[in-house]
C-alpha cells in the first residue's frame, strides 16, 4: 500500500502536526491535484502503521474547482473508496464547484451522501457550511483529529467581488484552522498572480498567498521544468519549511528538510518522485 | 455429412462477420461521438483533425470539458477554429449555443468538403465520387497520417457514411442548417427590452445565458451540446462591466460547473483576444485556470510580399506556417498532474496553417532552409568533406 506514496515524500505527507497549516502551490499546467490525492490516501489508507483504527485522522475536503466524481475516480485509482469512507463518517466532501455560482437554478438537486454544497460564495455562509461540517465530523464516533483540504481556496479571493477580500479570507481560514487539528491549503502561484499586482484582483491575491506563506509550516510548490519540458519530468516540487517552524522549537522540523524534486504523473495516475540526475 | 460441416462452417462465418458489423458500426453512441483509445471516456469531435489528435492522445475533446483559444493580434484564426467546431456540431446533430453572436454568424458556417457526402443525401448517386475523393484524400494526407487517428479503408468508410467523426470542410462553401436550426443564439443582455434606465451593473450579463444553458441541458438529456463563446470580453461585443473578475470568473466558474454536472453532455469552446487582455494578468490566469485546455495562437505578421515557392525539395509541397501555436494546458492531462500522454504535443513548437480546403492543420513547426544561402551550405558540404578526406587520410 505505501507504494502508492511516493518514497522520497512520505516525511511530508504523514499526518501533520496538531495545529499546523501545510501550503501547497500549483501554477497553469503543474496541478496540486495529485499531492492532495496523496495526502487523502496517507490519511486514510487502512494501513496506517500502527495506529488503532478509533486513532485514524478523518478527512474533510473542501474544493472548489473540482467535482466529487473527479476526486471518487482518481482515489479509487490509489485504493480509496471515498463513498465506503463517507459512510463510515471518516470523509466529508463539500462540494464548492457544482451550486456556488448558479443557485438559483440548482437548488433542486438536494445534497446526496452527506456531502455539503456550497451554494453561496459569501465568506460568513462558507465558513458556516464548512463549520458546521467539521463539528459533525468531530462528534460522531472516533477520533477528533480531523484533516481539513482546502482545494483552490483562492477562487473564492478571485471570483468572489468586493466582498471577499484577502484579509477576510485569512480571518475564513484562522476560524476554520480552530476547528480541525490541521489544515491543508492549496492556492495558485502563477508569475502573473503574484509578480507586480496591480489590479486589485491581484493585490489580492499576492497578500493572500504571502500571508499564507509565512504561516504555513511547510509549503510544497509546484512548478514546470525551467529548462522546457521533458517526455518523463511532469514538473518540480519544492519543499519549503516555513518561518514559524524555524524559530520554534525543533519538535517540528525534525523530519521536514528543504528539498527541491522532480515528478512525474503517469497516464494512469502513478507518481514518481526523484532527485535531479537519478 | 461433409455437405452439413461445411453449412456450418458457412454459418459460422456469417455469423462472425455480422456480429463484427454490428459492433464497429452501431455502438448505439449518439452520433459524432466515440471513446478515448486511452481510457475510454466519450470524446467528440473539434472539427479540425490536427487539433483532435493533439489532445493528450484522446483523439478528441472529452465531453465535459471546455476549450480556451487565445490569439494575439487583429487575425481571427480562432473564429475558424470555432465555426468548424460549430459546424461540426451541426452536421452531427449536436445542440449548438453561441453565445453573443448574431445568427448571422451562423449561416456563415463552412460546409462539407467535396471528400464527403452530404448526409442523408443521396448516397447511391454519391458513393462512386466518394470513393474516389477519399483515395485522393488518403493520397494526399499520406504523410500526415498520424494526424488522423487510425487509418480507415475507403470500403468500411463508405459502408458507414453516418459514423464519420471528424468531417472536411470546405471554407469556399456554406453550410445548409437543417430546418429546425440545431443552433440557439444568446444575446449579451444586462437590462429587459424597453428599459432604458441606466445601467446596474452589478447585474452580470452572463446570467442569461448560464440560465439558458441550464435549462436547454435539463431539458434534452439525450442529446450533445456544443457551447461556442466567440471573442470573450471583446469590448466590441461585450459592455465594459463584464470584464470585472466577479462577472466573467464566476461565469465560468458556473460554466465549469455545468460541464461537471453533464459531463456527458456539453463540451465548450471558448476564444479570447490576448491582445486586448495580456496573459500577464491576473484575469486572465483566472480565466486560464477555470478552463480545461488552453491554446495561444501567435499568427505571424503578415508579410506583404506573396509567399515565394522555395526552391527547396522539400518545402515545394508545403504551405508556409501562418503562425505559432503553444499549448498551455490539455483536459484530462494536465488535471491528473501532466505527464504519461504520448502524443500531446506539450511544449513543442508547433505551427498552424489554415486553407481552405484543409482547414487549419497544426503540425511541428520547422525552419525551412534559408534561402540564397546555398554558398554555404555548398561550402560546409566542402568543409565536411575536405574533414573527411583528412580524417581518412590520417586513418
Amino acid at each position: 500500500m505505501s507504494s502508492r506514496i511516493p518514497p522520497l515524500l512520505e516525511p511530508y505527507l504523514a499526518l501533520p502536526p496538531e495545529a499546523s497549516l501545510v501550503l501547497l502551490t500549483s501554477v497553469l499546467g503543474a496541478s496540486t491535484n495529485w499531492l492532495v490525492l496523496r495526502f487523502l490516501h496517507s490519511a486514510l489508507s487502512e494501513v496506517s502503521s500502527g495506529v488503532s483504527p478509533e486513532d485514524e485522522p478523518k478527512v474533510l475536503l473542501v474544493s472548489f474547482m473540482l467535482d466529487l466524481a473527479f476526486w471518487r475516480e482518481n482515489a479509487r485509482r490509489l485504493g480509496l473508496d471515498l463513498d465506503k469512507l463517507a459512510a463510515k463518517k471518516r470523509f466529508v466532501f463539500v462540494d464548492g464547484l457544482s451550486g456556488l455560482f448558479l443557485s438559483k437554478q440548482q437548488k433542486a438537486s438536494p445534497a446526496k451522501g452527506g456531502n455539503v454544497t456550497l451554494s453561496n460564495s459569501g465568506l460568513e455562509s462558507v465558513s458556516e457550511a464548512i463549520h458546521n461540517d467539521a463539528k459533525t465530523l468531530r462528534h460522531s464516533q472516533g477520533t477528533t483529529k480531523i484533516m481539513l483540504i482546502v482545494d483552490q481556496l483562492d477562487l473564492l479571493l478571485a471570483a468572489g467581488g468586493d466582498a471577499v477580500n484577502a484579509v477576510g479570507l485569512g480571518d475564513l481560514l484562522l476560524g476554520l484552522r480552530e476547528e480541525v487539528h490541521c489544515t491543508i491549503v492549496s492556492l495558485s502561484a502563477d508569475l502573473p498572480l503574484v509578480s507586480n499586482p496591480q489590479t486589485p484582483l491581484e493585490a489580492n491575491h499576492a497578500a493572500f498567498l504571502i500571508s499564507t506563506a509565512h504561516q504555513a509550516d511547510f509549503t510544497m510548490s509546484l512548478r514546470l521544468l525551467d529548462t522546457g519540458t521533458a517526455r518523463d519530468v511532469s514538473g518540480v516540487v519544492r519543499v519549503t519549511v516555513g518561518d514559524r517552524a524555524t524559530e520554534e522549537d525543533e519538535d517540528i522540523q525534525r523530519k521536514i528538510e528543504e528539498k527541491e524534486l522532480l515528478y512525474f504523473v503517469g497516464g494512469d495516475g502513478g507518481v514518481k518522485v526523484f532527485e535531479r540526475g537519478q | 455429412m461433409s455437405f452439413r460441416k461445411r453449412a456450418v462452417v458457412v454459418g459460422q462465418a456469417g455469423s462472425n462477420s455480422t456480429a463484427s458489423q454490428v459492433t464497429t458500426t452501431n455502438k448505439a453512441l449518439p452520433p459524432g461521438l466515440r471513446p478515448s483509445p486511452l481510457d475510454g471516456r466519450l470524446t467528440t469531435s473539434t472539427g479540425t483533425h490536427s487539433l483532435d489528435g493533439l489532445l493528450a492522445g484522446h483523439a478528441g475533446l472529452a465531453l465535459g470539458t471546455s476549450l480556451l483559444i487565445e490569439e494575439h493580434g487583429t487575425t481571427d484564426f480562432a473564429g475558424y477554429l470555432t465555426r468548424y467546431f460549430a459546424a461540426e456540431g451541426v452536421v452531427q446533430g449536436h445542440q449548438v449555443h453561441v453565445l453573443g453572436m448574431h445568427e448571422g454568424w451562423g449561416r456563415e458556417l463552412p460546409g462539407i468538403g467535396t471528400g464527403e457526402v452530404s448526409r442523408r443525401g443521396s448516397e447511391m448517386v454519391n458513393e462512386e465520387k466518394m470513393k474516389i475523393a477519399w483515395r485522393y484524400e488518403r493520397l494526399g494526407e499520406f504523410g500526415s497520417a498520424r494526424e488522423r487517428g487510425a487509418p480507415q479503408s475507403p470500403g468500411s468508410q463508405a459502408s458507414s457514411s453516418t459514423a464519420v467523426f471528424c468531417h472536411d470542410f470546405d471554407l469556399s462553401k456554406k453550410l445548409l442548417l437543417p430546418s429546425p436550426s440545431p443552433m440557439r443564439f444568446v444575446p449579451i443582455t444586462t437590462r429587459p427590452p424597453f428599459e432604458f434606465k441606466d445601467l446596474d451593473t452589478s447585474v452580470s450579463p452572463f446570467t442569461g445565458f448560464l440560465n439558458h444553458l441550464s435549462t436547454q441541458l435539463s431539458v434534452s438529456p439525450n442529446t450533445v451540446h456544443r457551447v461556442v463563446i466567440p471573442n470573450l470580453l471583446s469590448s466590441a461585443l461585450y459592455p465594459p462591466e463584464s470584464s470585472r473578475p466577479e462577472h466573467v470568473l464566476q461565469f465560468l466558474h458556473g460554466l465549469r460547473a455545468l460541464l461537471r454536472k453533464y459531463p456527458s453532455q456539453v463540451v465548450a469552446i471558448i476564444t479570447l483576444p490576448v491582445t486586448l487582455h495580456p496573459r500577464t494578468t491576473g484575469l486572465t490566469r483566472w480565466m486560464e485556470l477555470l478552463s480545461d485546455g488552453v491554446l495561444e495562437l501567435s499568427p505571424f505578421p503578415s508579410s506583404a510580399l506573396p509567399a515565394k515557392s522555395t526552391p527547396g525539395a522539400a518545402t515545394v509541397h508545403e504551405e508556409p506556417p501562418q503562425g505559432m501555436l503553444k499549448i498551455h494546458r490539455l483536459p484530462i492531462f494536465h488535471e491528473k498532474g501532466g505527464g504519461g500522454g504520448e502524443a500531446s504535443g506539450f511544449g513543442d513548437d508547433l505551427a498552424f496553417t489554415l486553407s481552405r480546403r484543409k482547414g487549419l492543420v497544426i503540425k511541428p513547426f520547422s525552419l525551412p532552409p534559408v534561402e540564397g544561402d546555398t554558398e554555404a551550405q555548398q561550402g560546409g558540404l566542402e568543409h565536411e568533406h575536405g574533414k573527411a578526406t583528412k580524417v581518412d587520410i590520417e586513418f
